[in-house]
C-alpha cells in the first residue's frame, strides 16, 4: 500500500513549502509532481500570461494561494478552489486570477499539484478533460485510488474550513 | 528532492499577500452582510452606480482595486476601513528568514539588513567602485 513517505522517497512527488508568518505553523500540505514544480520555476523566473488580469503577478497570487492553503486561511469555495467532475476520487481545481492548478488531495488539507496553465490558456482550448484523464491515470500508476484520495466532493470533505 | 521551496522573495510575497488578505476581508465582509441584511453583488453596484461585473472582477482579483475603489466598497457595506503600518518586531527564539527579492523588482539590495542589532548587520558589499575612487 502506497504512503505519502513512500511516494515522496521514490521521488513521485515533493512537499512544496512557502514562507509563513512569524508565529505560523503550516496547517495544510502541498506536494508537487516534477513536472509540476518545474511549471512553478517557470513563475518565479516571471513567466507571464498574455494578458494578464491579476493585478500581482502570477508567481505572486500562486503564492498568496499557497500561504492560504498552507496556513490554514478560510479558502473561498468556487473562487480558489472546485472540482473538476463530481464523481468518486474527484479532481480538483486551485485557483487564481491568472492560473490554475490541477491535482487532487490525497487526504483533507494535503493536496498533490500534477499541472499548472494559464486560466485563459485552460478555458480557450478546454483542458479540463484531457487534465482529469491524465491525473486519473497518474493515480493508478501509483497506486493511490484506494488510500490516498479523498473520494468526497464536498469543500470539507478536502478542506477543513 | 524531497522538499521545493516556492519564493517568490519579500517584496512580491509583502504586495502578494497584502492585496489578497484585502480582498479576503472584502469577500468575508460581504458574505456575512449577505447573510445578516441579504447584500447582494448587484446592491452594492447599484449603489455605487456601477456594472456588477467590476464589483465581480474587484473582489476575484481580476480587475484593480484601488484605494478610492476599496474606500467606495466599505461606504457601500455601511463597514469602517482600519489600515495601519506597525513596526517589524522580534521576538526571542523566533526565526528569521532571508529578506532578498529576487523575483521581477531589479537588482537584489540587501539581506537581512536590520540595524538594531550588530550580528544582524547587512551582509551586502556593494560590486561597483565607489564614486570618486581613482581621483
Amino acid at each position: 500500500m502506497s504512503t505519502i513517505d513512500g511516494l515522496i522517497k521514490n521521488g513521485a512527488f515533493s512537499r512544496i513549502e512557502i514562507e509563513l508568518a512569524v508565529g505560523e505553523q503550516p496547517v495544510r500540505l502541498i506536494f508537487g509532481t516534477t513536472g509540476f514544480i518545474e511549471w512553478l520555476n517557470t513563475l518565479l523566473q516571471g513567466a507571464e500570461p498574455e494578458h494578464r488580469l491579476g493585478d500581482t503577478t502570477p508567481a505572486e497570487q500562486v503564492d498568496q494561494l499557497f500561504y492560504a492553503f498552507v496556513s490554514g486561511k478560510p479558502l473561498n469555495y468556487l473562487r480558489q478552489f472546485r472540482f473538476i467532475r463530481a464523481e468518486k476520487n474527484a479532481i480538483w481545481e486551485l485557483k487564481t486570477p491568472d492560473v490554475r492548478i490541477f491535482g487532487w488531495f490525497l487526504q483533507r488539507d494535503c493536496f498533490v499539484g500534477v499541472f499548472g496553465n494559464w486560466a485563459d490558456h485552460v478555458k480557450d482550448h478546454d483542458l479540463y478533460r484531457g487534465y482529469r484523464i491524465a491525473i486519473r491515470r497518474l493515480r493508478r500508476e501509483l497506486d493511490v485510488e484506494d488510500n490516498l484520495c479523498v473520494k468526497g466532493t464536498s469543500p470539507s470533505d478536502v478542506i477543513s474550513i | 528532492m524531497t522538499s521545493f521551496q516556492f519564493d517568490v522573495g519579500s517584496r512580491a510575497r509583502k504586495a502578494g499577500r497584502f492585496i489578497g488578505r484585502v480582498r479576503s476581508e472584502l469577500l468575508k465582509a460581504l458574505s456575512e452582510r449577505k447573510a445578516k441584511e441579504g447584500l447582494t453583488q448587484q446592491a452594492l453596484a447599484t449603489k455605487l452606480g456601477v456594472h456588477r461585473s467590476l464589483i465581480n472582477r474587484q473582489l476575484s482579483g481580476e480587475s484593480n482595486l484601488t484605494l478610492r475603489s476599496l474606500a467606495d466598497l466599505a461606504w457601500a457595506m455601511d463597514m469602517e476601513l482600519n489600515f495601519e503600518l506597525r513596526e517589524r518586531t522580534a521576538t526571542f527564539g523566533q526565526n528569521e528568514s532571508a529578506t532578498t527579492s529576487t523575483i521581477s523588482h531589479g537588482q537584489i539590495r540587501f539581506i537581512n539588513g536590520r540595524n538594531d542589532a550588530g550580528s544582524d548587520k547587512a551582509v551586502h558589499t556593494p560590486s561597483y567602485p565607489e564614486p570618486n575612487a581613482e581621483r
